[in-house]
């Protein structure tokens, strides 16, 4: 973080003026800047690489009894939550329903098909809960009354640890279930 | 209501060479009225000594929470159960104590003080009083369900989790309350305004001003949420709450509160830290520009907390992240001032070379070392926070261990070791008192610097095995955390705490020590506010003042714009979110 100094050391009592500082001001102003515009881009550039899990926001939904990705967290009967699990549906494309409650996941088991894309709907019945998939960047939160929708591939098979990762009470901690990745009979 | 009868304009002392490269420290106005001056000092000394006391009781509860992470659960121990309930009861306090209450009440009297010493003006001292009482109201009121385990809902308190509405009401009327000092500080400024036509605000006023009213539009989202959304539903007068409007009005505040709890550390930086280390201000014209862009742009970026929700567009979200991004300049240019203040400092003692004029500062002096380790804490903070704050990033940390590893060294350390050097010429400036050991201080302030390294070391690096924030992860049924390759981190997290515990013993023993000793001093002269010298000034004429001065003066109308920007990077997420508001009831799971 230190200044850029001439050569050759200044005499003793010639103190750093006025001059000197303002030209290091506007070099390090225009590097800050750079800088931040870079971080900008880096991070637009990663939307398109398809590494960053966004989350299909706002009225992304087509799912029975869900409006605007919002539903009624006292009344799941009339949505796919009420039997929560995969979906193989008729187009090919695989759905999971997953729902949040003190102090588990459900099903407490969510099996998915390794190396296809799955989009994953997470409610909750209570209150906040987190749904974190170990050693993914799957992180999202469940909030009664509210949708969360993404799609992701889980490329590798294997049994991936859920953890709840948003406080829900004295429970809190022992929220935590599992992702089965299997591997897809031919 | 009027300027002070001593108010004089600082002027140049006649020893100044004739063509200077720099400018004599600022002076604050003499106050004649010495009454006036010991209930200032007063006042302020409650402020902070009653922040200091919700940090001790909230720094307390952190070696509990440290050997938690290290993988030690304390919290089945019969005696501590009698005291607190659980984890999260614990977790609640440490988190409402040392970020809201501590932060604030400190702030409130610290830059109440500042500004009032630094335009020499008069304020209304029942109001301040006044002030001073609702907010300790405020807080005593919150402390009871909070104890109780009645408000077991962390600092973050996302409803639909159901705390007492007491809880709420106290934590309403504190937080309320420092909107009464904005209200006092921006009063005073405006009648020093109207008293002294075609003057530049000085330095210290001038942060002191644009933080309270970057505040001030901070705040709202977190007043509207409590008052108008949490209140109700916790007294049963509307049936439920949306759990989405009320956590992104909370993040409106909730990150901006950031920059209330670390501007006052800058102003620390910028207008103290030259004086301690032997240096000078680099340009007070910059400084200015500093103050401005956070009071332009701290608020419009709580988006990015939410990455992780859902019904709320990407394109809002990003356009967040751009001015988060953007936010990190004005942190940038502070690095590059200070880091130079501190430079000019140790050459004029004789220091050399590129990097070896460093040993050349005065590490030995608390009042330095304290505001420089936190300087350097935040440094590495701040790097951290780039990474929160990227979308691309934040799913890979958002909600694990990394997260509280990022904020004990920036508001854990930058602030609050900065407060704790403060506290070493404030006290005694303030009472007359002395520092009872440097060198004890001294050890306070390094070990505090240390154990925060470890602790964030600890806690970023679990954080990247997927170890969730805030979650009892030593008493789990599963063997996840059990089965980690993260025996080291645990350590280091485990030994951070039993660092922080010495240091905060050896601190706060300084501090009450110095507070039960007997007035030695008169604080004026004794230890005198430690106004530094400047190298770019930014005169004290508007006419013929530089084109950054011109523009920065006008803090009312930047305040304007700011409300302005915010209400535009936040009106249409928020109009959206309430007219598909779905109401769920509320929960007590604790």
């Amino acid at each position: 973080m230190s200044a850029p100094r001439p050569a050759s050391p200044r005499p003793a009592g010639q103190r750093l003026d006025h001059h000197t500082l303002e030209k290091y001001e506007n070099i390090w102003f225009g590097i800050a800047t750079v800088l931040a515009i870079f971080l900008f881009v880096t991070v637009l550039a990663s939307f398109f690489s398809g590494t960053y899990p966004s989350l299909n926001g706002e009225s992304g939904h087509h799912i029975t009894g869900v409006k605007n990705g919002r539903l009624n967290p006292k009344n799941f009967a009339a949505t796919p939550f009420a039997t929560p699990g995969l979906r193989h549906n008729a187009d090919g494309s695989y759905e999971a329903f997953v729902v949040a409650q003190a102090f588990q996941f459900q099903p407490a088991v969510l099996k998915v098909p390794a190396g296809q894309p799955v989009t994953i709907h997470v409610t909750s019945a209570d209150v906040l809960h987190g749904y974190y998939v170990e050693g993914t960047n799957i992180n999202a939160t469940a909030i009664p009354g509210q949708v969360t929708s993404f799609t992701t591939t889980f490329r590798r098979p294997g049994t991936l640890n859920l953890i709840c990762n948003e406080y829900c009470g004295t429970g809190h901690h022992n929220m935590i279930n599992s992702v089965k990745v299997e591997v897809q009979e031919p | 209501m009027t300027t002070s009868p001593g108010f004089s304009p600082p002027s140049r002392s006649p020893q100044t060479p004739p063509a200077p490269s720099f400018h004599p420290p600022h002076q604050a106005p003499v106050i004649a009225d010495a009454a006036y001056l010991a209930g200032l000092k007063k006042v302020t000394q409650y402020y902070v000594v009653t922040a200091f006391l919700a940090l001790l009781i909230g720094t307390l509860m952190g070696p509990l929470q440290a050997l938690n992470y290290g993988g030690i659960n304390v919290y089945d121990n019969p005696i501590l159960k009698a005291l607190i309930k659980s984890y999260y009861q614990g977790l609640s306090l440490h988190g409402v104590l040392n970020a809201l209450v501590f932060t604030q009440f400190f702030i409130s009297g610290f830059l109440l003080y500042l500004p009032a010493r630094d335009l020499g003006m008069k304020i209304n001292m029942k109001f301040a009083w006044f002030t001073y009482f609702l907010m300790t109201a405020g807080l005593l009121t919150a402390a009871v369900p909070l104890l109780m385990n009645d408000a077991t809902l962390l600092y973050t308190f996302y409803p639909p989790m159901e705390g007492s509405p007491v809880f709420y009401i106290g934590a309403a009327v504190m937080v309320g309350s420092s909107l009464l000092v904005v209200g006092q500080v921006v009063g005073m400024w405006l009648r020093w305004k109207r008293a002294n036509p075609g003057r530049v605000t000085p330095l210290v006023a001038f942060m002191s001003v644009a933080t309270w009213m970057m505040w001030a539009v901070a705040s709202l989202g977190l007043v509207i949420e409590v008052v108008f959304l949490l209140i109700p539903w916790s007294l049963g007068w509307v049936a439920g709450v949306d759990p989405l409007i009320s956590k992104t009005l909370f993040w409106w505040t909730g990150h901006a509160i950031v920059y209330f709890w670390v501007l006052p550390a800058y102003i620390a930086w910028y207008a103290f830290l030259p004086n301690h280390a032997g240096g000078r201000i680099v340009s007070e014209p910059l400084v200015r520009l500093t103050f401005v862009m956070f009071l332009l742009n701290s608020t419009p970026v709580g988006l990015h907390h939410q990455y992780a929700d859902p019904n709320i567009s990407a394109t809002w979200k990003t356009m967040h992240m751009f001015l988060t991004f953007l936010i990190a300049i004005p942190s940038l240019l502070t690095a590059f001032s200070v880091a130079a203040s501190l430079e000019d400092a140790a050459r004029a003692r004789g220091g050399k070379g590129l990097f070896g004029w460093m040993t050349k500062l005065p590490w030995n002096k608390p009042t330095f070392s304290a505001p420089v380790l936190a300087m350097i804490s935040f440094i590495l903070g701040g790097a951290g926070g780039v990474v929160n704050a990227s979308s691309a990033f934040a799913p890979v940390i958002h909600n694990t261990a990394w997260i509280p590893g990022h904020f004990h060294i920036t508001v854990g350390t930058a602030t609050t070791l900065t407060f704790m050097g403060l506290s070493f010429w404030l006290i005694p400036h303030l009472t007359g008192k002395r520092l009872p050991s440097v060198k004890l201080a001294s050890a306070a302030v390094w070990t505090w610097f240390v154990g925060m390294m470890v602790f964030a070391l600890g806690m970023h690096w679990q954080g990247l095995y997927g170890v969730p924030r805030r979650a009892l992860v030593s008493a789990t049924a599963q063997n996840v955390y059990r089965d980690m390759p993260i025996e080291i981190p645990r350590m280091l997290t485990a030994i951070s705490g039993m660092i922080l515990l010495v240091s905060a013993v050896m601190y706060f023993y300084v501090l009450f020590r110095m507070l039960l000793s007997r007035r030695v001093d008169d604080g004026e002269v004794a230890t005198p506010i430690p106004y530094s010298e400047v190298i770019s000034s930014a005169g004290q004429k508007m006419a013929g003042a530089s084109a950054l001065v011109r523009f920065t003066e006008p803090l009312l109308a930047l305040w304007g714009v700011a409300l302005l920007l915010v209400l535009l990077m936040y009106g249409p997420v928020l109009a959206r979110l309430f007219a598909n508001a779905e109401l769920v009831p509320g929960w007590r799971l604790y």
